[in-house]
């Protein structure tokens, strides 16, 4: 029987390939997958807590299902700010992206 | 009547090892429209754990809105954006960096797993005794969180108009 630590365990573990992901990457695209990845943790510790919650709730799911809309909605204008960036800068590198530095 | 889809350990082990796993590639691939895959392949395994956990309408959702439409705008950005330059050198992480960010992700992912295994003997070993049936997602959304969901709507519409505004191309 899975208990609710390993899906505990999980959702730490795509936390810290996220949070890697962050602190590492200069690609702007590979920064987004690792937001979309930490929502994801965060949605699955919301979805394991309702499920094991004595008696159920369905708040918890409730609360994945704004989330998965309000994440679509971060891609998509975050795919529209790397083009934005890419048109003005030609490259998609944030280490670059340092025109508003006084 | 729905029957609550338990699984056993080792489908469980096997899903979790390729999230995890998509995961890690989705960042370390090298070339980034496998990347994308690899995402998409790691959101498909979210979508599998949602099924374990009596919640199919959100594994739907997860599989409609993120593999068919993020990781599909995704790889539109990519060619839309590719050029050997960019792939080549926003690859290389900056020197001591790579190491940083692979403490700092170690010290959190431990962290929060020996919280979760200290809290262990009160945390639940299996899932609670009664239904979540899918058609009572939609009544306490109607019921109890309706401005949260007026509210998306018009985050939905801003943000759109938003990224439609951002990405035209001007004359």
């Amino acid at each position: 029987m899975v208990s609710l630590i390993s899906y505990l365990i999980v959702s730490a573990a795509l936390l810290g390939i996220g949070v890697y992901g962050l602190t590492v990457k200069r690609n702007a695209i590979r920064i987004l997958f690792s937001v979309e990845i930490i929502v994801n943790a965060a949605n699955l510790n919301f979805a394991a807590f309702t499920r094991y919650l004595n008696p159920p709730q369905v708040a918890g799911q409730v609360i994945v299902f704004y989330s998965i809309a309000a994440a679509a909605m971060e891609a998509a204008v975050g795919l529209a700010l790397i083009l934005v960036a890419f048109r003005l800068n030609q490259s998609i590198d944030v280490r670059k992206l340092n025109k508003l530095k006084g | 009547m729905v029957q609550l889809v338990v699984p056993s350990d080792l489908v469980f082990v096997l899903l979790a090892a390729v999230t995890i796993i998509a995961a890690i590639l989705a960042l370390q691939a090298k070339e980034l429209i496998y990347g994308a895959i690899a995402l998409g392949l790691s959101f498909i395994g979210i979508a599998g754990f949602f099924v374990f956990l009596d919640a199919p309408y959100l594994a739907m959702l997860q599989i409609a809105v993120y593999v068919g439409a993020v990781v599909v705008l995704i790889l539109f950005t990519i060619m839309l954006v590719r050029r050997e330059e960019t792939e080549a050198i926003a690859e290389l992480p900056e020197r001591g960096q790579g190491a940083i960010g692979l403490w700092l992700a170690g010290l959190l992912a431990v962290a929060i797993s020996g919280v979760a295994a200290l809290a262990g003997p009160n945390l639940p070993s299996a899932p609670q005794p009664g239904e979540l049936p899918v058609a009572s997602l939609g009544l306490v959304i109607e019921a109890e969180y309706p401005v949260p969901l007026l509210i998306l709507a018009l985050l939905i519409s801003a943000a759109l108009l938003g990224a439609l505004v951002l990405a035209k191309v001007e004359k």
